[in-house]
């Protein structure tokens, strides 16, 4: 059973759409059903992952099969998580019960294409997430791409079209050149299969890592994304149905931020090194442009879109302190931000449902007509501004530690500036929308939540308190693979880049042996 | 010529005397069992090459049923029985009529046969003409269009040209080697030592000729013209079969040669052409059939890369990527065909809505779409995939760049396809439902084009027989 189970929770998407294609066309409540009983079998199917969880630094639940066999090539159906990607894939089946339930009314028009796309999305991130085979791993990267496009191509708003398209060629571009690297990475290990444990203990040239990493940071910084290859992102998630921001968001953006910490980071440790000056500034930049262009939006979902982009440059800079603090804190943080974010995208569907308008402007002093909406705004705004108590705070405030910590003091100084920014622009925002005069006729018979959306949105806010009281069992789980990844990412640099000195920047001590972080 | 020779060439003859009474029935009995009985010798041929052990070959005749020419004469055969099934509907809903079509059909892959089971320059020629020549009638058979017509005379005269250049070739070859035995020939280029000029210069020609079956930049002019005009089946037929049979014509080759060194310039500018022109020039196309063309220029682009990195496992890479290719382009083809009632869906605009409107059409082109694309989980990601592989282990590096580079450019105008057949509102325009048989077809293709995608592994196995 234990090795079965990722495989099963994988999969069992698939049976649903395969239920589905045999529902007719127009029983949508039938249709709509369907897809959440899976993705909720698929989320209970996920917990033993938890409970059955040892903590400690080893891949666990591990499958393995051969798969292909040919030629040079031996690939394997080769699953498997530890403590980075436990969360991730709980965060994955525990999102994708909300987005389907978010859709029931939002979704009218083509409701099994839409489930069957929303099930398919989920196969992709989960195998992704699993992926201990790098050529398996790649696949699924790029299965997920599928669904998400048809998802905001199909449903999406007036460009989405335009937003599929550009989604999809980005986040292709990206990857083919990934492909590129692993292929040379494969006969750079002489052969054999693709089992990512053995990429890490190669020991190679500093030119190749560079080549090799360069490819891969690419293609995940386009996912992340980072700054300047963020653009598709605003557009995407503007576009994009609620159901696909908030997977998108939640999900699909930790792609880029997971593949740092499991494959830039650990397989090409001496360029990453080489490299961490120019991505962290690339993450400051993120954060304080994306906070100020979040500033001026007049569309709510930009503006989240926006903020998205200014969490996942912090997450990028904890990680890149490369230390416990940091490392843990980029983690939980990408877990804060697919619930907050998340949460985020459902509040501007609600609204949107409601007024088929998301202009900031159409909007002032919905709290009084509708006060559950106000309370729950209130709470997930705060989560996403990071105010201690709930859960974007201990993210934030471990990052800027690590980051403080680490040799990327001056970068952690300048992005604790975004820390502020995200409060004027949240808060701002929530003020213009929630507060003031109820002064615009349409807005004074709205609704105030239904018993399905205070449903939605009620796992997500205990999430948000639990998360920010009680971290703890979030990051005991977490952290001897956190100080696995820390360990192969100082480790090999030792052993690549003292011989070549001049190439590390001053005040970093390379000898400390990295057991001294625990 | 004994019992056991005819034995030994057995599915060549069954191809061979099915055309010729599929022809002489279509007079005793018109319009009848046809494409069944095409179908059904098809389906012999490759049930005897897949059943039969193996056997020596016949010297007298210069043939012989390797695996190689086993394997490629079941992949043309299947190919075919797919066009059949095909043709059928549509050449019905077009008014094509006779047992011209499924006799010349089947004459094709005797001479798609022939050539794959060549070991010497002579039947390798009359193979690859004789295929020819039946595209010459299959191109211009709905003789009543002028689109056809036109069609059917550019091929003719381009194809008359190159089979110039091919002859011409071989006779150079025969001139500086004293012979036209294939092993023996190629093998006389690696050997160390100056290269002999005459046998250069006759491969150079050969190439020349063989670009242009294969429509290589700059020799692919002919090919949006001939595909836009000819019938959609038939160009489903030519733009696989008849394509996989030009290559299998440089699988025979290249291999032998052992070292492809003194061909290796010309087969890198002819990749890098056809890889950046075609993708290009495919961007700009409003056509679908005429898209397909600068695609399918595109993907021999990199079917060349893969000919050319035979010591990184190139060649089996090539023969497994035809086998996608193959899959991919009938179904998109198959899938125009199939929607084509008195006139075929021009313009990718036509197939608006058709995603919702005809579902399972609409779901086989985008599938090939995305194949064609590069894109997982289908036979043209694992396909492109290996050519990726062999040539950056072939240490073609900048090329396999370029290309991974173009492949995405490609994504631009495969996705445009799908956008049109999903993202945007129907225009009533086609109304052609598709009949039992063409949804064999699609079904077929389509289940290739996963099933290699999934599990590419027993057909890797199958090549790794003949190829690495």
């Amino acid at each position: 059973m234990n090795d079965t189970i990722l495989s099963l929770m994988t999969f069992t998407p698939l049976i649903g759409v395969l239920i589905l294609f045999f529902i007719p066309k127009d029983s949508h409540a039938i249709q709509r059903g369907v897809a959440f009983a899976t993705a909720l079998a698929t989320f209970f199917i996920s917990l033993p992952l938890v409970t059955g969880f040892v903590t400690n630094a080893e891949y666990q639940f591990v499958k393995s099969v051969p798969w292909i066999a040919a030629g040079p090539f031996q690939m394997n159906y080769h699953v498997g998580i530890d403590g980075i990607s436990l969360w991730l894939v709980i965060l994955t089946t525990f999102i994708m019960p909300i987005a389907i339930l978010s859709t029931w009314t939002a979704v009218e028009e083509k409701v099994k294409e839409y489930m069957i796309c929303l099930l398919l999305l989920e196969v992709g991130m989960l195998g992704a997430f699993i992926s201990l085979d790098l050529f398996l791993f790649y696949i699924f990267w790029e299965v997920m791409l599928i669904p998400m496009y048809f998802i905001i191509g199909i449903w999406g708003g007036k460009q989405k079209i335009y937003a599929a398209v550009k989604f999809f060629i980005y986040t292709m571009a990206g990857s083919v050149l990934m492909l590129v690297a692993l292929i040379a990475l494969y006969f750079k290990a002489g052969g054999g299969d693709f089992n990512l444990t053995r990429f890490y203990a190669l020991s190679l040239d500093p030119a190749t890592q560079t080549w090799m990493f360069l490819a891969f940071a690419f293609a995940f910084a386009i996912k992340v994304p980072l700054f300047p290859v963020h653009t598709w992102l605003p557009l995407a998630h503007t576009e994009a149905p609620t159901a696909g921001s908030v997977i998108l968001a939640a999900i699909l953006l930790k792609m880029g931020t997971y593949g740092y910490v499991r494959f830039a980071i650990p397989l090409f440790p001496s360029a990453s090194e080489q490299f961490t000056p120019l991505l962290a500034t690339l993450s400051v930049i993120g954060v304080i442009y994306a906070s100020l262009v979040a500033m001026v939006q007049e569309d709510v979902k930009k503006l989240v879109a926006y903020s998205s982009v200014a969490h996942l440059g912090f997450v990028m800079l904890g990680i890149y302190a490369l230390n416990q603090q940091g490392v843990a804190g980029g983690m939980l943080q990408m877990l804060n931000h697919g619930v907050s974010t998340g949460a985020l995208f459902l509040i501007v569907g609600f609204i949107y449902e409601r007024r088929h308008t998301r202009l900031i402007s159409d909007f002032g002093g919905l709290s009084k007509q509708m006060p559950i909406f106000a309370t729950i705004f209130m709470i997930v705004t705060f989560s996403s501004i990071g105010l201690p108590g709930t859960n974007g705070f201990v993210g934030e405030f471990l990052v800027l530690i690590g980051a403080f910590e680490s040799n990327l003091r001056w970068y952690a100084v300048v992005a604790s500036s975004g820390v502020i920014l995200s409060a004027v622009y949240m808060l701002w925002m929530f003020q213009r929308v929630m507060f003031g005069e109820l002064d615009n006729p349409k807005n004074k018979t709205l609704p105030d939540l239904n018993a399905r959306e205070i449903a939605i949105m009620l796992p997500l806010v205990a999430l948000i308190f639990v998360m920010g009281i009680y971290p703890t069992p979030f990051i005991d789980k977490m952290a001897p693979a956190i100080d696995r990844v820390i360990q192969q990412g100082k480790m090999k640099q030792v052993a690549a880049v003292v011989p070549q000195m001049p190439m590390v920047a001053p005040g970093v001590d390379v000898t400390v042996p990295p057991a001294v972080h625990k | 010529m004994s019992i056991t020779d005819i034995w030994s060439i057995m599915p060549l003859l069954l191809l061979a005397v099915g055309a010729l009474s599929v022809l002489l029935l279509g007079a005793v009995m018109p319009g009848r069992f046809g494409t069944g009985i095409g179908v059904v010798t098809l389906l012999g041929a490759s049930l005897w090459c897949i059943l039969t052990p193996s056997q020596a070959g016949v010297p007298t005749l210069g043939v012989s049923l390797t695996p190689f020419a086993r394997f490629f004469t079941v992949l043309f055969s299947l190919t075919a029985a797919v066009v059949l099934l095909l043709s059928r509907g549509y050449n019905a809903r077009r008014a094509i009529r006779g047992e011209e079509y499924p006799a010349t059909v089947l004459f094709a892959v005797f001479g798609m046969a022939v050539l794959s089971a060549a070991a010497n320059f002579l039947p390798l020629f009359l193979g690859l003409e004789g295929l020819t020549f039946a595209f010459y009638f299959l191109v211009a058979i709905d003789r009543e269009r002028p689109e056809s017509g036109e069609a059917g005379l550019k091929y003719l005269l381009m194809g008359a040209v190159a089979a110039a250049f091919t002859a011409f070739g071989i006779a150079l070859i025969y001139a500086g080697t004293g012979s036209l035995d294939v092993p023996s020939v190629m093998g006389a280029l690696s050997q160390s030592g100056k290269v002999n000029p005459l046998l250069l210069a006759g491969l150079g020609f050969l190439l020349a000729g063989i670009a242009f079956k294969i429509s290589l930049v700059p020799a692919h002019l002919w090919t949006p013209d001939v595909y836009q005009g000819a019938p959609a089946p038939v160009v489903a037929f030519l733009s696989t079969a008849s394509k996989g049979a030009a290559v299998a014509f440089l699988l025979l080759l290249l291999p032998a040669a052992g070292v492809v060194e003194p061909l290796r310039i010309p087969l890198w500018g002819l990749s890098l052409l056809s890889m950046v022109v075609g993708n290009l020039a495919a961007l700009l196309q409003r056509n679908l059939k005429r898209m397909l063309a600068y695609s399918a220029i595109a993907q021999m682009g990199y079917v060349t890369l893969a000919l050319l990195s035979g010591k990184g496992g190139g060649y089996g890479a090539a023969a497994f990527y035809l086998v996608a290719y193959t899959a991919m382009n009938l179904a998109a083809f198959g899938a125009v065909a199939s929607l084509t009632e008195e006139v075929e869906p021009g313009e990718v605009e036509d197939y608006r809505g058709l995603g919702y409107t005809r579902p399972f059409q609409g779901g086989v082109l985008a599938l090939a779409m995305f194949a064609l694309a590069g894109i997982p989980p289908t036979a043209g990601f694992v396909g492109k995939f290996f050519i990726f592989a062999a040539a950056l282990r072939g240490g073609e590096i900048a090329l396999a760049v370029i290309g991974i580079l173009t492949a995405v450019v490609s994504v631009y105008y495969y996705l445009r396809v799908v956008v049109n057949l999903y993202m945007r509102a129907d225009t009533g325009n086609v109304t052609a439902s598709g009949t039992l048989p063409e949804m064999v077809a699609l079904i077929c293709a389509a289940a290739v084009i996963l099933f290699l995608g999934i599990y590419p592994g027993p057909l890797l196995e199958l090549i790794g027989m003949f190829a690495r």
